[in-house]
């Protein structure tokens, strides 16, 4: 079926904002799946990566670098492979906090991930899934570069707890969140205990993973009969005493660390989640002005309390306003996000919630029109000029850093907000320059991420256009930048092709290079 | 990486057909040095909520001693013992300063250094996310905080700072909420390496024609991202190769011991001695949250703080009389500790003002007390002083005009007499 211009318009939308643009070897595949063979694919992904995806994940090393401490361990100053599928007791193992061991090691698979996320935002046939896998990363944010034991448990958050669930169902994956190695560190339920119990987690799991801050009746602090709707059992938000009281109720979820439960019992050393009944507080609680009796079975407290933060219609609002604010701009209209946060409410029951949400915005004529919005997130920015250009790419630390002086430090935002949604975060004086940095550091291979080598796109290229300044004109057409022939003859001026030259000559590829990442520098390109 | 100067860079712009008079900013940037004796506003976040309770600790109040396990306090005896503040805020009562803060000790004894207890937010939030941008912003109610878009310094700095081409500097990575809103203001988490053109000159001429016309906030972030950090690369000095010189602090101080803290301060440093008409700088130490294990996280935050603002003030000695530095937080923590060795979300804090003029060496504020009838609710050290009292008096002294509208709804019933 021939696609139409306003399909073509869709389906280009679709890949900008739903993916990092489309690459020239899998244009026309993607113009012959449209906008339904596109989204049916990238709604329902395999399990696991697509075979190219695979086989260069398969061949990415990572600088791990430290010095000898005498008695404890040797230097090390190797590039060695990721490693992503190690299960978790294997790693804890090895992580024994009695053993001597640096910091870096107990870190890899925190490297293994950062490593795979850029890998696979350039070459991840199922696009969608990395934006997804990013949007839930930064809602239930771990920061990764707090805690070793984090950073060490990140493969295992990375593929059984976000990848696996950020199609699926909310209510699995805020309890694989919950019982999470990550989240329990990062959050300090692990050491949560009968008697006073650590508020860290309860209170975000209120204010950021479920009902949001405009839930929080702060001014009623205890006083729980004056929340309206607290009489029927349907109190319209939370106040303090409900995350005091939900902070009880987790108590006992931790981690088998290796330590002492008691005197005579100690947990294994496994990393794996598990429930400590006598570091339970049993006692009846009130969550959200429902009353909960002493001493259930194991779990069911923790269990009740995210039921009844799931079914809450304020977890609803906050969700889909956190989704639209994602996938569709700041400037979504409410009744977009009220009729979301509807279809929110309806399928929290359904295994394909989000992959059903995603779809009802991804089709909506709101999505269509809030091109341009956006402003892409530096590994966004990173991803499309890479794969646009054709150019072969390996992640580095280097880039990493860069891509943190750009303002998106790869799980490593410093509070349980994530990396904030708002384009004022990417827009700063040094996050602007950061962006064009980037842009002409992948050229340059700054950061070794890419073969120095001219590239056959290059070559192309150079074979295919006359002078400098139709190759730059070219350029700013892939970007979809519209360019005046003075604004051609700048830039191919600042990337040192004599303008008028033809053809573009012996060195010209280099030349054409920095022509398309000064192209690529444009406002235009800078927003999806 | 060539620098361009004022000319070059207007003469990059005519060769790019862009017309300076579309761009007012270049106009009255300035490119020569402009030495000033104005105040300069630093303003130091401490991320996380930090337990003012275990930073300055009624060390012998019973009520105190009854409600927290002894690693979570400051001790009045013993090897571990803390700094006694003179001028305490209440009589009877042993105000301790954390042990590892000496140099703070030092700052208070010079009378530098002024405390601020017991302060924070009227509004009774123990979230986080709300609570800095309530104080961000300026504000003190969520009604408040939904109608304002900017924040408190960079309304300050436009009701009744100096004009100058670069106002305002954030030393971090994006711009602090205090300064939202702000035109002239830059990020950067470390100048020690100059700011020079992204791709050299002639990229910038090409940068300058895509973003010189360009409408909205792209534009206007690409228009500033070419200006402002010109104003600041000029000003670090390279050797003959073109590479910057490491910053060489004066009297001898040392940053060796700021930890984290220590390339902020050194580009704030920097910043001041600079001299380019900045009127305010903030910068940001995180990791306050101390939810677990606190008294070891607490030390390791406080030691280099302390050694920091210390150097810090050294380093500045010819400037005392031009700087004000304002530490806050967006809560303290409370009372009583949990289970994991930590302390979970409280109301009132520590604030603190840090002056050449400042009348330091005191408290300011009441002390409302640790009994349970005290308590705000029965859990938290109760907030006495609203954390706009001491900004409005800051701002007051830093510009030289009336402040309290600044802060929406705040009725502003004068100074503690901090200056």
């Amino acid at each position: 079926m021939p696609i139409t211009a306003e399909n073509r318009d869709h389906l280009l939308q679709l890949t900008n904002r739903l993916g990092y643009g489309i690459r020239a070897d899998e244009y026309s595949e993607i113009m012959g799946q449209g906008v339904g063979g596109w989204l049916d694919e990238q709604l329902k992904p395999p399990l696991g990566d697509d075979s190219n995806t695979a086989e260069r994940l398969g061949k990415v090393s990572w600088h791990i670098k430290y010095d000898a401490v005498e008695n404890k361990w040797p230097a090390l100053d190797e590039m060695r492979p990721i490693a992503l599928n190690k299960p978790i007791e294997e790693i804890w193992l090895a992580f024994d906090p009695q053993k001597p061991m640096s910091g870096a090691e107990r870190a890899f698979p925190r490297s293994s991930v950062i490593a795979a996320t850029m890998l696979r935002s350039v070459y991840s046939r199922y696009q969608l899934r990395e934006v997804m896998a990013q949007f839930w990363h930064d809602h239930f944010h771990v920061n990764a570069f707090a805690d070793d034991p984090i950073a060490a448990s990140m493969a295992n958050y990375d593929r059984d707890v976000i990848r696996k669930h950020c199609l699926g169902n909310f209510r699995e994956m805020l309890e694989a969140v919950a019982t999470s190695t990550a989240m329990l560190y990062y959050l300090s339920n692990r050491s949560s205990r009968a008697g006073a119990a650590n508020e860290n987690y309860a209170r975000e799991l209120f204010e950021l993973h479920t009902l949001g801050r405009d839930a929080y009746l702060n001014d009623r602090y205890d006083r729980w009969r004056e929340v309206p709707g607290a009489a029927t059992g349907h109190p319209e938000g939370y106040i303090d005493q409900d995350v005091y009281e939900a902070a009880r109720a987790f108590t006992g979820w931790t981690v088998e660390d290796g330590g002492s439960i008691d005197g005579g019992r100690k947990l294994p050393l496994t990393g794996h989640f598990t429930y400590v009944e006598n570091w339970h507080d049993g006692y009846q609680k009130r969550v959200l002005a429902t009353e909960f009796d002493p001493f259930d079975k194991p779990m069911a407290d923790g269990r009740r309390v995210l039921d009844l933060l799931v079914e809450h219609p304020a977890t609803s609002r906050h969700m889909a306003e956190k989704i639209c604010r994602r996938l569709v701009g700041p400037s979504v209209p409410p009744v977009f996000v009220a009729r979301i946060a509807e279809a929110w409410q309806k399928t929290i029951k359904a295994p394909d919630q989000i992959a059903q949400i995603v779809r009802m915005i991804a089709e909506s004529p709101e999505f269509i029109q809030s091109r341009g919005s956006k402003v892409k997130r530096p590994i966004a920015l990173m991803a499309q000029y890479v794969r646009a250009m054709g150019y072969e790419f390996t992640p580095t630390e280097g880039l990493f850093n860069q891509l943190a002086n750009a303002g998106q430090k790869l799980f490593g935002a410093p509070t349980p907000v994530g990396l904030p949604d708002d384009n004022k975060v990417f827009l700063g004086s040094n996050a602007m320059r950061n962006r064009w940095q980037l842009l002409i550091g992948l050229t340059q291979n700054y950061w070794n991420t890419g073969i120095p080598e001219p590239t056959e796109t290059l070559k192309a290229w150079n074979a295919k256009v006359g002078t400098g300044v139709e190759a730059t004109a070219e350029f700013f057409r892939l970007f979809g930048v519209p360019a005046n022939e003075g604004l051609v003859n700048q830039t191919s001026m600042a990337a040192g092709l004599v303008p008028f030259a033809s053809p573009v000559g012996a060195d010209g590829e280099k030349h054409l290079a920095v022509a398309a990442a000064v192209a690529a520098m444009s406002p235009e390109f800078q927003s999806c | 990486m060539p620098q361009m100067t004022r000319r070059q860079i207007l003469k990059a712009l005519a060769a790019a057909g862009v017309s300076t008079a579309a761009l007012p900013m270049i106009r009255h940037m300035a490119f020569a040095a402009e030495a000033s004796d104005k105040p300069i506003l630093i303003v130091l976040h401490l991320r996380g909520g930090c337990d003012g309770l275990n930073f300055i600790s009624p060390a012998n109040d019973p009520d105190f001693i009854a409600a927290r396990a002894s690693d979570l306090r400051v001790l009045d005896d013993g090897k571990d013992a803390g700094y006694s503040l003179a001028n305490g805020p209440a009589a009877h009562i042993d105000f301790r300063l954390h042990a590892l803060a000496g140099g703070l000790s030092e700052l208070y004894k010079q009378g530098n250094l002024a405390f601020i207890h017991a302060c924070g937010l009227t509004d009774a939030t123990r979230s986080h996310f709300i609570a800095t941008d309530m104080i961000e912003s300026g504000v003190g109610s969520d009604a408040d905080l939904t109608r304002m878009e900017s924040g408190w310094l960079a309304r300050a700095l436009m009701e009744h700072g100096s004009p100058a081409a670069l106002q305002a500097i954030a030393v971090s990575g994006d711009i602090a909420g205090d300064l939202h809103g702000l035109n002239n203001v830059l990020a950067a988490p470390d100048v020690n390496n100059g700011l020079p053109f992204v791709g050299g000159a002639n990229v910038s001429t090409a940068l300058w024609s895509m973003y010189g016309n360009t409408p909205g906030p792209v534009g206007e972030a690409g228009k500033l991202a070419l200006q402002l950090p010109t104003i600041i690369d000029q000003k670090v000095i390279r050797d003959a190769q073109g590479h910057t010189i490491p910053y060489q602090p004066d009297n001898g101080a040392s940053y060796d011991k700021a930890g984290g803290l220590a390339n902020t301060l050194k580009s704030v440093a920097r910043l001041v001695k600079m001299d380019v008409g900045l009127q305010a700088i903030t910068m940001d130490y995180g990791g306050w949250d101390t939810h677990e294990y606190q008294a070891g996280r607490f030390r390791n935050l406080v030691e280099p703080m302390s050694n920091g603002l210390a150097a810090f003030w050294n380093d500045l000695s010819a400037y005392h009389n031009r700087l004000v530095v304002v530490g806050i937080t967006e809560f303290g923590r409370r009372l009583r500790g949990n289970k994991s060795g930590g302390t979970d979300h409280g109301r009132a804090g520590v604030s603190f003002v840090l002056g050449g003029r400042a009348n330091g060496g005191k408290f300011y504020g009441q002390w409302p007390g640790l009994s349970s009838a005290q308590l705000d609710e029965g859990v938290d050290l109760a907030v006495t002083t609203d954390y706009r009292r001491i900004l409005t008096e800051v701002l007051d002294h830093v510009n030289g005009q009336k402040n309290a509208a600044i802060f929406p709804n705040y009725h502003y019933t004068g100074g503690l007499g901090i200056f």
